[in-house]
């Protein structure tokens, strides 16, 4: 399989909006007298070979100043070439009877041929199937053999198939080998670590036409990609401009419907378990998620563009067909002619912003951000954006409740499952994030998004704190948390969306729904704001329903604000009142009922419970206020039973003092 | 008095006027309603003139609050100021042998809540009033809209053992002390719900709202007779429950159903009132809200009735109820939707409906859409957890919880009331006599009292009443000691 990363030199419009986009600068590679480029995809290896030498880049930790290692190798053609796995060894298919190998420490080198004239060699890979470590394809079959450290092959077993050309990659350990007239019977076998297994026999759907009554299926035409940990065949069908879906099960291969084409070259690629369909005609590269059954494209077509080019410097990789540019437009960028795309690795990377700004439904695309692990944190950031715009524009509720739905649910799933883990205490406190349309530039270091040359950035309008950023970069989950929504989607539109608190405790009223449906807990500040926002639309007699059912669930804070909100209405502050009781908060409760003027009553229930920590001059001192000589008598009997040794304290000489000053007045 | 022949002497009630008929001749202009209307004219004028002497010289010594209740030796008199020279008075005939005990503040409780919901439904009656001065319109509105009220316990004892004589079905029977003690008229009896279905109705009640678009709606929701969930101010939502609870519920409805005939008004016509009354009729537009077996289920789940007219008359929305809600002081549509035990109503401000283009068909259609759905979720939700009509039944008690601020109440099942002994009911019934009066002498912030009383029948007879909080009961085991019915207070009572 010839693999040949290109990339050509264009000016880019800096206005040009696109979902894709390729990383600048890309990794050149100027070999003088190059004589091909190949991609070794289970090394993920840039291979660039001359006459004697080859060349590879590391290209699964993406950085263009890499330098190549340097192999010798005798002189001869080379139709392909593969590093063994452990890259110890050097495989490169001579003719199509001939593979020959080099061990780069020992040096020693084997000949492996095939029987001339009955059989030849379409290619071969290397497996880290225990039964296997090489499979060398040929017309006839597929043979597995097995490779010793001291490079002894020996023959495992043989597949008999007809094979007119075959495909395979290492992502997804799968070979599909093609025969038949229009090549459109499939064998496929899988060389998993689990062992080979072979998948049923199917066809792959053609259609006809008068001009064309029996199309052949070219490997070009056919693409595996493994996304969601799935792994789909993508077949092209030319005459009825689709793209047929084909997903692999363990015992079936099941046809997943079609994606119209609308161009006659086409190529895909996966990025972040995103099939990025190339339109190479029409310049345009679509993205679908094929976790939804919906077939309906992620986002509008938009053009693949370069990011981070700079200007009107030429070319970049050098690649004998490619060289003669493309300028006639600006937003055209790409898609030379001599364009490989290879299937797994070369990895483009969506705009997260771009395809937010073009897709309308939003829990969708909050089901599909959460579904994002490459940038995890990104896509976090932007959910958390996404939740407090659709908050913040006033979408309709039942809109913003979906949305919010979706985050729970994957949070609830990601817990579960084990995926997402509490950041410490610290993360938290990271600043708000607000819309102040800091700069994308940060994060370059990414551990993954690696690929050739084509690479990806992502564009966001949200901030990032300095040191917090690199830890949350390596979230490994987009989920959310209840708290996290609270603090940077609910706290934070609060003030924004007071006037409209209705609208915003009918969101929150849902969010507490779909916590409480999935078991989750949330930070209680959130019972306080929502006693705060029905306190301001005054909506008593929902508060009041809303504290007896308990959907805010009772505490000290919650008490206290409701204390504080039922200054406007007594009912509420008695909600408050008798949610300290209720919370056997004595303290609090007597307290607030000496405040509310019920000292009596606040007496009678200290006096009950035995609470001698409330100041006995706030009981004195009400009564006295309330200038009621008998109860400033009761309240001072009663205080000198409850509390040992009142009678001695200074205040009891004071008010019995005042006591019998005024009675004795009273008497006079 | 020989014109008294009806069954109903045992009852009198009438409302007047005192700003009228202040000239000699005149007086009869002062009554807007008096029952029974065959009473001849002397005797009501007899019974509101006393009324009105009472009243003006107990004024003489308390202003601000008249005459609250004469007890004679065979009759009770019990006023009640509706509105400001607006007076309701009830004569009720006192006799135990027939079980003719009454608490005068549960009789009191009747005369408030028939006014409550007049006002509800006409707005205030010094406001008709002074729409119409001569006072018919009033008349013609208040004559069927109390008679209508009285009329539900005089279906009570029909419905009891319905076979008999219909005008033995037709004497009135006002709740006595069996049902009136414990059980608080003027609250609003609430349905306990689990956390998450309290959600799930609350998450109903926002779709509900959000049915007339950005208008602001309100909404109540009850699930048999208790009340779900309400967005109404308490006192509006004590009224429109008793009105709910009186005619639209899924209880109401069936047992309107199940006596399938239609309530005639059997006055003979004879006296001045009733005829001037009946001849009023054709010139006014009367409403008969409290009406009886006038609302049906509709095919879509809406309740309708013809108490507003009929939908072909005049424009689409004319004969779609309106209530006037207090705290808001606006008027409103009120629609009500029912499934199985869950009765919905949705409260949709006029002023929407006539300016804003609001059609209530297209609100009807949105909650038919969009809250159908949930609303049949909920139904099942709850009815899975309700524990029956003994659900909150408390086993050895019988007892009677009141919030007088948030006017919500809870009381034993009916049925368990029943079961107890007519002596410690009795008992009980006059303890609450006792609290009624302390509690309007005392002032609120001392209002503080617990009272353990061992009946005759060695029952205790409780009653505990805080602030804001009321507690009665009965336990009957005789074994009980003080110090158990006390720690049966503090079971039922953390205040």
């Amino acid at each position: 399989m010839s693999s040949r990363p290109s990339s050509s030199q264009t000016s880019v419009g800096s206005g040009a909006l696109s979902h894709a986009y390729i990383q600048h600068p890309s990794l050149r590679c100027n070999v003088p007298e190059s004589r091909g480029l190949f991609y070794d995809d289970a090394n993920r290896l840039l291979i660039c070979v001359t006459s004697s030498q080859v060349f590879s880049w590391e290209t699964a930790t993406f950085n263009p100043d890499v330098s190549p290692s340097v192999d010798s190798i005798p002189e001869g053609p080379i139709l392909s070439i593969r590093c063994s796995l452990g890259k110890k060894v050097i495989a490169v298919q001579r003719s199509d009877c001939e593979i020959q190998f080099f061990h780069r420490e020992t040096k020693q080198t084997l000949t492996h041929k095939c029987k001339a004239g009955s059989e030849s060699i379409l290619g071969f890979f290397w497996s880290d199937s225990p039964l296997c470590d090489l499979a060398v394809v040929k017309t006839s079959g597929m043979d597995l053999f097995a490779c010793d450290s001291a490079m002894n092959l020996r023959l495992v077993e043989t597949k008999k198939v007809n094979v007119n050309w075959y495909i395979y990659t290492h992502e997804s350990r799968l070979v599909l080998l093609a025969s038949g007239l229009q090549c459109k019977t499939i064998t496929g076998f899988q060389l998993s670590t689990a062992g080979v297994v072979r998948l049923p026999k199917f066809e792959m759907t053609l259609a006809t036409t008068e001009s064309n009554s029996k199309p052949i299926i070219s490997p070009g035409d056919v693409h595996l990609i493994t996304v969601y940990g799935r792994i789909y065949c993508l077949q092209v069908d030319m005459e009825a401009m689709l793209l047929h879906t084909y997903r692999f099960y363990r015992d079936a291969v099941v046809q997943q419907g079609s994606l119209p084409i609308y161009s006659s070259k086409l190529s895909v690629s996966v990025v972040d378990n995103l099939l990025l369909v190339h339109q190479i005609d029409a310049k345009v590269v679509i993205i679908y998620d094929l976790f939804v059954d919906s077939r309906a494209p992620v986002s509008a077509p938009l053009p693949l563009l370069w990011r981070g080019y700079q200007g009107s410097d030429t070319s970049s990789q050098q690649e004998n067909e490619g060289t003669e540019s493309s300028t006639s437009s600006e937003n055209i960028v790409m898609y030379e002619d001599a364009w490989t795309f290879l299937v797994p690795d070369l990895i483009l990377d969506q705009t997260n912003k771009a395809i937010s700004a073009s897709s309308s439904d939003r829990s969708s695309l909050l089901e599909f951000l959460q579904r994002r692990k490459l940038e995890a944190n990104k896509a976090k950031q932007l959910c958390l954006g996404i939740a407090r715009t659709l908050i913040l524009e006033r979408r309709p509720a039942t809109q913003v409740t979906q949305a919010i739905d979706v985050l729970v649910t994957a949070y609830s799933y990601s817990v579960k499952a084990g995926i997402y883990k509490e950041l410490k205490n610290e993360k938290t406190t990271a600043t708000t994030p607000t819309n102040d349309g800091a700069s994308p530039d940060n994060e370059r270091g990414r551990a993954s998004g690696s690929s050739i040359d084509e690479e990806e950035e992502v564009e966001m309008n949200l901030p990032s704190g300095s040191a917090d950023e690199q830890q949350e970069s390596q979230l490994s989950s987009p989920a959310i948390s209840p708290d996290e929504l609270y603090k940077f989607v609910f706290a934070s539109v609060e003030e924004a969306m007071v006037e409209e608190s209705d609208y915003l405790v009918a969101i929150i009223t849902e969010f507490l729904r779909s916590i409480s449906a999935e078991k989750l807990k949330v930070d209680l500040n959130i019972y306080v704001m929502t006693v705060r926002l029905l306190a301001h639309s005054k909506r008593f007699a929902e508060l009041s329903l809303f504290t007896t059912n308990k959907i805010i669930e009772p505490s000290k804070e919650v008490a206290l604000q409701l204390l504080e909100s039922g200054g406007q209405n007594l009912r509420v502050r008695k909600l408050g009142l008798d949610m300290l009781r209720q919370l056997s908060l004595h303290h609090e409760y007597i307290s607030s009922l000496v405040q509310d003027g019920y000292y009596l009553e606040a007496l009678r229930y200290a006096q009950k419970r035995k609470v001698t920590s409330v100041r006995s001059s706030l009981f004195l001192e009400a009564a006295f206020a309330s200038n009621d000589m008998q109860h400033l008598a009761a309240i001072l009997r009663v205080l000198s039973e409850l509390i040992p040794g009142f009678k001695e304290t200074s205040e009891y000489y004071t008010f019995h003092g005042l006591l019998n000053e005024t009675s004795s007045s009273v008497a006079v | 008095m020989a014109s008294m022949s009806s069954g109903d002497e045992s009852l009198r009630l009438c409302v007047f006027d005192l700003r009228r008929g202040q000239t000699e001749g005149q007086e009869l202009d002062k009554i807007l309603f008096f029952h029974p209307p065959e009473l001849d004219v002397s005797t009501q004028l007899s019974v509101t003139g006393l009324s009105e002497g009472l009243i003006t010289f107990t004024r003489l010594f308390s202003p601000e609050a008249a005459c609250e209740v004469i007890e004679a030796e065979r009759h009770s008199h019990v006023f009640f100021e509706a509105e400001t020279d607006i007076w309701m008075v009830m004569v009720v005939e006192k006799n135990k042998d027939t079980g003719a005990i009454w608490r005068i503040d549960a009789l009191r409780g009747m005369l408030k809540e028939v006014h409550s919901l007049f006002v509800m439904f006409h707005g205030s009656v010094r406001a008709l009033l002074e729409k119409e001065p001569t006072g018919g319109l009033t008349r013609a509105q208040l004559y069927p809209f109390i008679t209508d009220y009285l009329s539900t316990f005089q279906k009570r004892s029909r419905s009891e053992d319905w076979c008999c004589d219909l005008f033995v079905g037709k004497k009135l029977q006002l709740p006595n002390f069996r049902e009136t003690t414990l059980s608080e008229r003027g609250t609003v009896q609430m349905l306990t719900l689990a956390r998450d279905t309290a959600l799930e109705v609350q998450s109903l009640v926002q779709v509900l709202d959000s049915c007339a678009g950005n208008l602001q709606c309100h909404s109540m929701i009850l699930f048999q007779d208790l009340l779900v969930s309400t967005t109404l101010s308490p006192d509006d939502t004590t009224n429109l429950f008793t009105f709910a609870v009186m005619r639209l519920t899924s209880q109401a409805l069936l047992s309107s159903d199940a006596s399938s005939w239609s309530y005639l008004r059997k006055g003979t016509g004879s006296s001045e009132t009733s005829s001037t009354s009946g001849s009023i009729d054709s010139q006014h537009h009367v409403i008969r809200p409290l009406q009886n077996d006038k609302w049906k289920k509709g095919k879509d789940g809406f309740l309708v009735t013809d108490v507003w007219g009929l939908e072909t008359g005049g424009s689409p929305d004319s004969a779609i109820p309106i209530v006037w809600l207090q705290q808001r002081q606006e008027r409103v549509y009120l629609l009500a939707y029912q499934y199985k035990s869950l009765t919905l109503l949705l409260l949709l401000p006029t002023t929407a409906v006539l300016n804003g283009g609001l059609s209530v068909s297209a609100v009807k259609h949105q909650v038919i859409e969009q809250a159908s759905l949930r609303i049949m979720k909920i139904e099942e939700k709850i009815s899975r957890g309700w524990g029956g009509e003994n659900a909150y039944h408390v086993k050895g008690y019988r007892y009677l919880v009141v919030d007088t601020d948030l006017e919500v109440s809870r009381a034993s099942p009916s049925g368990k009331v029943a079961t107890l002994a007519k002596e410690s009911l009795l008992a009980l019934n006059k303890l609450r006599e006792e609290v009624d009066l302390e509690k309007s002498r005392a002032k609120r912030q001392e209002r503080d009292l617990e009272i353990c009383i061992r009946a005759k029948n060695n029952a205790w007879v409780i009653a505990r009443v805080s602030r804001d909080k009321e507690l009665y009961m009965a336990l009957e085991k005789a074994s009980d000691t003080l110090l158990d019915a006390t720690d049966a207070v503090g079971r039922f009572s953390n205040w």
